[in-house]
This record gives C-alpha cells, sequence and structure tokens, in this order.
C-alpha cells in the first residue's frame, strides 16, 4: 500500500501507526477520494497523492485528534481540501482552466446528477446577499486565501471571514431546503 | 466589522485561511466544541462549490444561467 512505503521512507514508525494509517485508509479512503476528485476533476493521479498526503497529515496529528468519526471526516476533508488548494495555487492553475480530460482517467460517475447539482448550486447561491456571494466568489471560488480576497475587495480580513460565515451557513440552509445538502 | 474566532470556522472549512490563522484555528477546533459541530456541519458544503467550479470550467458562466 502506498501510504505504508511512504511512511516507511519518510518517517520513524511504528507498526501501531502503520495500522492506524491503514484503519483510517480502509474506513476513509475511498469516500474522501471520491470527494477530493469532484474537487479536482480528472487527474487521478493527483486525487490519490492528495487522499495519501491528507491520511498521513491525520496520522502526524493523530495525537491530537479525538476519534469521533464526524470530526475525524469533517477534519480529513478539510485537509484534503487545503492540499488541493495548495497544489493549485503551486501549479499556477485557475479553475477556470481545468485540466483537459485525460484518456487514461477513469471518468467520474454520474455525470448528469453533477450536472443537475450544479445548477441547484448555482441558483442556491444567487439567493444569497450579494455580499455574501461575492465572498465566496473571491475566496473559494478563485483560490485566494482571505488576505488576497479582502486586498482585491478593499475591506479588512475579519470582515471577509464573517461575511464568508453567514454566506456559508446560508448556503448550507437553502441547500438543505432544496433537499440537496443533509 | 469584528470577527469573531469561531468564525474561522466557514473559511477553515473552505481551506482558504492564511496559513497563520489556519494554524491558529486548528489549534483553537481542538478545544472548541462549538466550533468543532459547526465544521461537521459545514464541512460538505464546498463539495457542492466544486460541482459548480467544473460546471464553469465548461464555459457555463453566470450570465447565461440567470433568467
Amino acid at each position: 500500500m502506498p501510504v505504508r512505503r511512504q511512511l516507511g521512507s519518510r518517517f520513524e514508525s511504528t507498526d501501531t501507526d502503520v495500522v492506524l494509517v491503514e484503519d483510517l485508509h480502509r474506513e476513509f479512503g475511498a469516500p474522501l477520494l471520491r470527494h477530493v476528485r469532484k474537487a479536482i476533476g480528472n487527474d487521478l493521479q493527483w486525487a490519490e497523492d492528495v487522499v495519501q498526503e491528507t491520511l498521513v497529515r491525520a496520522w502526524r496529528n493523530a495525537g491530537r485528534l479525538q476519534r469521533e468519526p464526524g470530526l475525524l471526516w469533517a477534519w480529513l476533508l478539510t485537509v484534503a481540501r487545503r492540499i488541493v488548494i495548495d497544489g493549485r495555487r503551486r501549479r499556477g492553475t485557475r479553475p477556470q482552466e481545468v485540466e483537459p480530460a485525460d484518456a487514461n482517467a477513469v471518468p467520474v460517475p454520474d455525470g448528469a446528477d453533477r450536472a443537475l447539482e450544479a445548477m441547484i448550486v448555482a441558483e442556491a447561491l444567487r439567493e444569497l446577499s450579494p455580499e455574501h456571494r461575492e465572498v465566496i466568489e473571491q475566496t473559494y471560488l478563485r483560490d485566494r486565501t482571505i488576505n488576497e480576497a479582502a486586498e482585491i475587495l478593499g475591506i479588512p480580513p475579519g470582515t471577509v471571514k464573517s461575511r464568508l460565515y453567514y454566506g456559508i451557513r446560508a448556503l448550507r440552509k437553502v441547500l438543505k431546503e432544496r433537499g440537496v445538502a443533509s | 466589522m469584528f470577527s469573531s474566532p469561531h468564525h474561522d470556522v466557514a473559511a477553515y472549512a473552505l481551506g482558504v485561511l492564511d496559513e497563520e490563522d489556519h494554524e491558529a484555528f486548528q489549534r483553537h477546533l481542538m478545544t472548541c466544541e462549538e466550533c468543532q459541530i459547526e465544521l461537521r456541519e459545514l464541512c460538505e458544503v464546498p463539495g457542492f462549490l466544486d460541482g459548480l467550479r467544473r460546471d464553469r470550467s465548461n464555459s457555463m458562466d453566470d450570465g447565461r444561467m440567470s433568467h
């Protein structure tokens, strides 16, 4: 298993550590890969690297992470997202310039469902206040950090954060009403 | 406008906090039950936005999609 190889070469690991990473991989590897692929598209190799890096980071933070599955899952999703954004920024690619489909890539399933979901999300986003929509677009949708977006928008970073907080909560509420989010 | 440390949870979930704030919030999260609950609630929302982003990459812009 790739995670085991990486642990063996990069870290001093005990058998217990390897078991923990393998446990994480078994429990969260597949759903995490699905989420990562949704974020990055057809680059399966990159997606697998992101999952691997996420699980290794989880292992390194194991002492601080509570073994509460809901929180652990939320943490894994967040760390994976961060790794994707960092990678994208390093590569200098922007979301508008997603790489063309790789002939060897496994196609992302449920294409029609995805398109429908995207339409519902776009509609939900339009229901938000312009301020809330703006900070979501200027941060996450453009791979910008809070401070970068604050500079572009000419407002304090704290304001971006709190608008983002209320905006994301409002978006979740609309998505729940539409039966999309849980 | 002032921003409470708890407000960082959304930016954290989206992965857009600057490095220092990201580290600080991560430490806060480990001790704040309220933020842990909120992170669990919000963590799937960015995934929905991902769908929109790929949609945009297929040149379906806002103008065409409105109305």
